[in-house]
């Protein structure tokens, strides 16, 4: 398993094996298109863009974060108008986009879960793109319909934007943990301020801070069981 | 598999068929190269080499001169790779890269050579050989092109080009550090 | 030393994958040998970092994988092939060994050449721009060592690598685990005995979570004296030393 080349005629001190692989890793190449090579600058990551631009392709992945991102912004936006629904729905989107491309789902999480570009990264910048991609579709749809209105303004692109904000802290704190924590933050302190501003949120109850404190605790808890969600490995020694 | 049936698959996208080429191909392009160039150069000369027939085997026109053909390949990369080297040492290998002269029988590649002083002998910049010499072989221009540029006809440019070559020659000789290189190198083209 | 750990332990729920298992060991080729079940597989997620011991010490590469930062150094040295390696069937054989260079952060210009240095390795170059879904599963796992030998890295973990490879192939990876081994700790998991003695320096065997046998192959054989089960020397000592660890 060696495939080198034995040259007969050929001067000692020139290495054809070593010419043959540069030749060869030129031709196998694959070479980025435009999209995936402005994410990699932008990410700073080569893996990482690459990670992030096969996220579609992965069919059965991708239907089953829809989903779970979906089903989470609907409960959200038209749920009974407890704020806890609203709180937690980031977390069961995470989880939904966690499981769906963890264990059991994508075929080569094993290897992935021992790459250096951690999973946990990996997760934090494909949820980003099913967000964007559904804010996008959902502002297309807006135009058509008011649930599609009401729903992307609500929840899709606030949480494209909270997506955006963890990843960017992830980067920055080379922590995927640091940027899940800092995406929840921000999204509860939207939802918090949105209640307060209009109370959009029909509940009658009075904005206090011991509530609030207990909201964000909740908050917490769910978005570290989210980011460990993709962790939890099936128990077969 | 003949050559012509090599590069034509290569031409269609196969690399095993490039694979093929390179066993068959790569050893005596190396040695050829190596009797001008330094081992590490050789080695950069022949991946470029060999890239360039990957992506321009659909030029190729099958008339058995694939040995030609290649070599062709090979000296337009030294060439290259030498120019950004600077011109002296475009120098030496332009002795190399001819395909008219007769060969001298000496066989030492040179130590050191006074590439500046040679280059000089050519004449001032500007000058019709040295001009000749520049678009020729530093610029790896053809005869056609380099003819339409000075406005001379096609064989005046080449017996301009023969007479830089005499004069880098004696120039080279004349500091005693013998830039003759081997017949086998100065016959190029087909093999 | 590449590996360092002490009394590593691994549960699920109530069953002891791995029980008390400690390990030293630096370059070279180390086979891990056992019956199904017996902890092989978890000990070796353990040591890709892809699971955490439920308690035990472990030194990978002289840095301690429980640090973030550790972590992702030992990653990007470490070349893992799991027991059952899913693959995207769209992808072509370079594209999937790229994908993982590229997640296992190497330098994006050396990327390249070290791809096609793995291909070769493995004897894929004639299917470097297939398709995964038209290969066997023998090309297919050679694609997954490809894929961890990529970045040439120093502590290589393979989990059954010989499944599903023909005598030939296995004759040609014997060869390869030998080169890999001059500089790296390759541990190789295995249930079948004879990979074991062509190619490691070093053999464990587990059973029931436990390390019941440390040593040298031929102290393996020299186990096995005078046991009626096995065919080959090293399989008797093999099953000399499971009774005895079972009795």
């Amino acid at each position: 398993m060696t495939g080198t080349f034995p040259p007969p005629d050929s001067p000692p001190d020139v290495d054809l094996g070593r010419v043959w692989i540069g030749v060869v890793g030129e031709v196998w190449r694959r070479r980025p298109g435009l999209l995936e090579r402005s994410a990699a600058a932008l990410l700073r990551s080569p893996g990482l863009a690459r990670a992030l631009l096969t996220t579609p392709s992965l069919l059965v992945p991708w239907l089953i974060a829809s989903v779970a991102v979906l089903g989470a912004g609907a409960a959200a936006t038209f749920g009974t108008g407890q704020p806890i629904v609203a709180l937690m729905a980031p977390a069961v989107a995470a989880a939904g986009i966690g499981y769906a491309y963890g264990p059991g789902i994508d075929p080569a999480w094993e290897l992935a879960a021992s790459m250096a570009i951690s999973d946990r990264i990996v997760l934090l910048v494909r949820a980003l793109v099913v967000f964007a991609v559904y804010a996008l579709l959902g502002l297309a749809a807006s135009a058509a319909s008011g649930v599609a209105a009401v729903l992307t303004v609500g929840w899709l692109i606030p949480m494209t934007l909270v997506s955006a904000l963890a990843l960017a802290a992830a980067m920055v704190a080379r922590s995927a943990n640091v940027g899940v924590a800092t995406g929840l933050s921000g999204w509860t302190i939207m939802v918090l301020s949105w209640r307060a501003a209009d109370g959009r949120f029909t509940a009658a109850v009075t904005y206090t801070a011991p509530r609030a404190a207990l909201y964000l605790a909740l908050a917490a808890c769910c978005g570290i069981a989210a980011a460990f969600a993709p962790r939890v490995r099936k128990g077969t020694p | 598999m003949d050559d012509d049936g090599l590069i034509a698959l290569v031409a269609a996208g196969d690399d095993s068929a490039l694979r093929a080429l390179f066993s068959r191909h790569a050893p005596w392009l190396a040695a050829r190269l190596r009797a001008a160039l330094p081992a590490a150069d050789v080695e950069d000369v022949l991946q470029e080499t060999f890239i360039a027939v990957w992506r321009g085997a659909g030029g190729y026109r099958p008339d058995g001169t694939a040995g030609g053909w290649l070599w062709g390949i090979a000296r337009r990369q030294a060439a290259l790779l030498l120019r950004r080297r600077g011109p002296a040492a475009a120098v030496l290998f332009s002795q190399v890269a001819s395909d008219q002269d007769v060969g001298d029988p000496a066989d030492t590649v040179p130590d050191r050579v006074d590439l500046d002083r040679a280059v000089a002998a050519l004449g001032p910049p500007g000058g019709t050989e040295r001009e000749v010499w520049r678009l020729l072989y530093l610029e790896d221009r053809p005869v056609a092109e380099v003819a339409e540029m000075t406005g001379v006809p096609p064989g005046t440019v080449k017996s301009r080009a023969y007479r830089a070559r005499q004069r880098l020659r004696a120039a080279l000789r004349a500091d005693g550090s013998a830039a003759e290189l081997g017949s086998r190198m100065m016959r190029g083209g087909a093999r | 030393m590449n590996i360092e750990i002490a009394d590593v332990t691994r549960q699920f729920g109530r069953t002891r994958a791995v029980a008390g298992v400690s390990l030293r060991t630096g370059a070279g080729v180390f086979g891990l040998l056992g019956p199904n079940g017996a902890g092989k597989t978890t000990l070796l997620r353990m040591l890709a970092t892809v699971i955490t011991p439920t308690s035990g010490s472990m030194r990978l590469l002289d840095r301690d994988p429980g640090a973030y930062a550790a972590r992702r150094e030992i990653r990007r040295r470490l070349g893992y092939l799991p027991q059952s390696l899913g693959y995207y069937p769209g992808f072509t054989v370079a594209e999937f060994v790229e994908y993982f260079a590229l997640l296992k952060d190497m330098p994006p210009r050396q990327v390249p050449g070290a791809v096609a240095t793995a291909i070769e390795r493995v004897e894929l170059a004639g299917k470097a721009r297939a398709k995964l879904r038209t290969l066997s599963g023998g090309m297919l796992r050679r694609v997954g060592i490809a894929q961890a030998i990529v970045n040439e890295p120093e502590l290589l973990l393979l989990d059954e690598p010989t499944a599903g490879l023909d005598p030939e192939q296995r004759v040609a990876f014997r060869l390869l685990l030998r080169e890999l081994g001059a500089r790296a700790t390759v541990v190789v998991s295995t249930h079948l005995v004879e990979d074991i003695g062509v190619a490691c320096g070093e053999v464990a065997l587990m059973d029931a979570g436990k390390l019941v046998f440390h040593g040298t192959p031929q102290e393996l054989t020299a186990k096995g004296e005078g046991h009626a089960i096995g065919d080959a020397p090293l399989e008797r000592g093999y099953s000399a030393v499971l009774a005895a660890a079972r009795s």
